[in-house]
């Protein structure tokens, strides 16, 4: 009798999270079948097999630039961010002095503040210093959000490295700087480039800070598909979001191969 | 080690303390016909707010699709969690990571794509494969609905609950689970008295960056909600863009910050507490 509740369980847990896992992919499966629809307008079942729409935005210059713009702020936000992550993770897991947990937790505040907030803070005070250039502002936004993930990524992994070694280092005559680079940072290697990799895809598509940042000229890809919804409604759209899948699916992968997916994405060390 | 603090330290001072003040301190000042913003200080604008139904009814909105939020989000998390920490490796990673990897790919695109299975009209994928099943008869209208942003909600934040909830449930020492079971109670039993409880710290921490990420929203509520489902956020960027109202802006986002922070040290607290610590052991 136990043996067959026991059965029942195993299979509704297998039915249960069957579900949650169709639940899960259903978006992305819909929008990747409509970008192939031969239609003019989206509409379910998708008409026909073209691969128009992607030779469309493959030539379009706003797409493109958009594209190319979040690319370039991704990439320099990732850069800022374990500039400044990297040495305030080391001195959070490494240092002992009085407010530590305090200032830890300052500098991971930006992770549960409300982002849009944060934008609309940031650019009440850009504009006030004068500072017009949108690529400048997005790229000072977008690393505020990175930062945080970067610190919380090298801090994990640092608690895992033996101290120890880092005394031994130093104390058979290398300094600060040549421990490490030939002692931490190979360590650490994995959870600083699952930090970075993290950075980048959560710039590559951040919606808050680009809504108040951007302006017309620049519009990083998120804002851009979102204001293309209310007036474009032909298969394009599915088409852009399917190249955007595939780059943030491709990018998960790599974190997987690196640390994994999970503790990477975990909040918690 | 001080020294390396300070870059992050200041560029945080710089570029998100101070202008989170600053604005905040905007709720309680004046601005003028040239949009200037000062003297004299005045609670007017909020009590603005909480005089005008429209706004009131914003708030309702917000606290009302961010609780369903959590609830669904809990409720399809559990099994996947027990899932990803009983399964076979290879399994629990291939459910971990189709489960995970999706909150990578642009909250845009995911809400374009619940936008496309609710769409109103024989042509929603739902209501296609409702219809050709012949499960309905009409085709439902979702879309542009509360619940179209809950559903696109949940599937946004999902990973932000699976995560710490397989965490938490990976700690729980498996012997107790069994002892429960041999001693004659059945698995919802086992669920509701083992399980449940011991893993509460993580079902905490999932409901604090469920609830904190969806009162916050911005995207799903413009893409799935219509104006019936607007939320503070939407209320933000409107008062910017449109109205101009920055005292106003300001004092949504004040409110906005308090229902997260509010919401973080009251579960916090709560996880810490002597009686529920009592209730574990």
């Amino acid at each position: 009798m136990s043996l067959n509740l026991d059965r029942f369980r195993q299979w509704f847990l297998a039915v249960f999270v069957g579900g949650v896992l169709i639940f899960v992919m259903a978006p992305l499966f819909v929008t990747l079948a409509m970008s192939f629809s031969d239609s003019y307008f989206v509409a379910f079942p998708p008409q026909g097999l073209t691969i128009r729409w992607y030779q469309q935005i493959l030539t379009d210059r706003y797409f493109l630039s958009a594209l190319a713009l979040s690319g370039y702020l991704a990439f320099g936000s990732t850069i800022c961010a374990l500039l400044i992550g990297i040495p305030a993770a080391m001195a959070l897991a490494r240092g002992r002095f009085p407010g530590r947990t305090i200032l830890q937790g300052i500098i991971l505040s930006p992770l549960i503040f409300p982002e849009l907030v944060a934008g609309l803070a940031l650019m009440q005070v850009l504009s006030a210093a004068g500072m017009v250039d949108a690529r400048l502002n997005l790229l000072i936004g977008y690393t505020l959000v990175a930062a945080p993930y970067v610190v919380r990524a090298v801090t994990t992994s640092l608690l895992l490295v033996d101290a120890n070694l880092e005394d031994a280092a130093r104390t058979l005559g290398a300094n600060r700087f040549v421990t490490f680079w030939k002692v931490t940072l190979p360590q650490i290697a994995p959870g600083v480039a699952a930090g970075a990799v993290f950075a980048f895809m959560i710039s590559f598509d951040n919606l808050p800070m680009a809504l108040w940042l951007a302006d017309s000229r620049y519009s990083p890809v998120p804002l851009m598909l979102m204001r293309q919804l209310n007036s474009v409604f032909d298969p394009s759209i599915p088409a852009m979001s399917t190249v955007i899948i595939i780059l943030a699916l491709s990018g998960a992968l790599v974190v997987e191969r690196l640390v994994g997916m999970r503790r990477a994405a975990s909040l918690q060390p | 080690m001080l020294v390396l603090l300070l870059p992050m330290t200041l560029f945080l001072l710089l570029f998100f303390l101070l202008p989170a003040i600053n604005l905040l301190g905007y709720s309680i000042q004046t601005q003028n016909a040239q949009g200037i913003i000062g003297a004299p200080l005045t609670l007017a604008h909020f009590a603005k707010f909480f005089t005008v139904d429209l706004y009131l009814r914003v708030l309702w909105n917000t606290l009302r699709i961010s609780f369903w939020t959590c609830i669904y989000t809990a409720l399809l998390a559990y099994p996947v969690a027990i899932a990803i920490v009983s399964a076979r490796p290879t399994l629990s990673r291939v459910i971990s990571l189709i489960v995970i990897a999706p909150l990578v790919v642009s909250v845009v695109v995911r809400a374009y794509g619940w936008q496309l299975i609710l769409m109103a009209g024989p042509g929603g994928a739902l209501n296609w494969l409702l219809l050709s099943i012949g499960v309905i008869s009409e085709p439902l209208s979702l879309l542009y609905t509360p619940t179209a942003v809950v559903i696109g909600q949940v599937h946004v934040n999902l990973p932000m609950m699976v995560l710490p909830l397989a965490a938490a449930i990976g700690k729980i020492d498996p012997n107790l689970r069994d002892a429960a079971r041999t001693l004659g109670a059945p698995w919802w039993e086992v669920f509701l008295r083992v399980t449940l409880p011991l893993s509460m710290p993580g079902l905490v921490a999932g409901v604090i960056i469920v609830f904190s990420l969806t009162a916050g929203a911005f995207v799903t509520p413009v893409v799935l909600g219509g104006p019936s489902a607007l939320m503070l956020g939407n209320l933000i960027e409107q008062q910017i863009f449109t109205v101009f109202d920055w005292p106003f802006g300001a004092v949504i986002s004040f409110i906005l910050i308090f229902i997260v922070i509010l919401l973080n040290t009251t579960l916090i607290r709560f996880v810490e507490s002597r009686k529920f610590r009592r209730a574990q052991a």
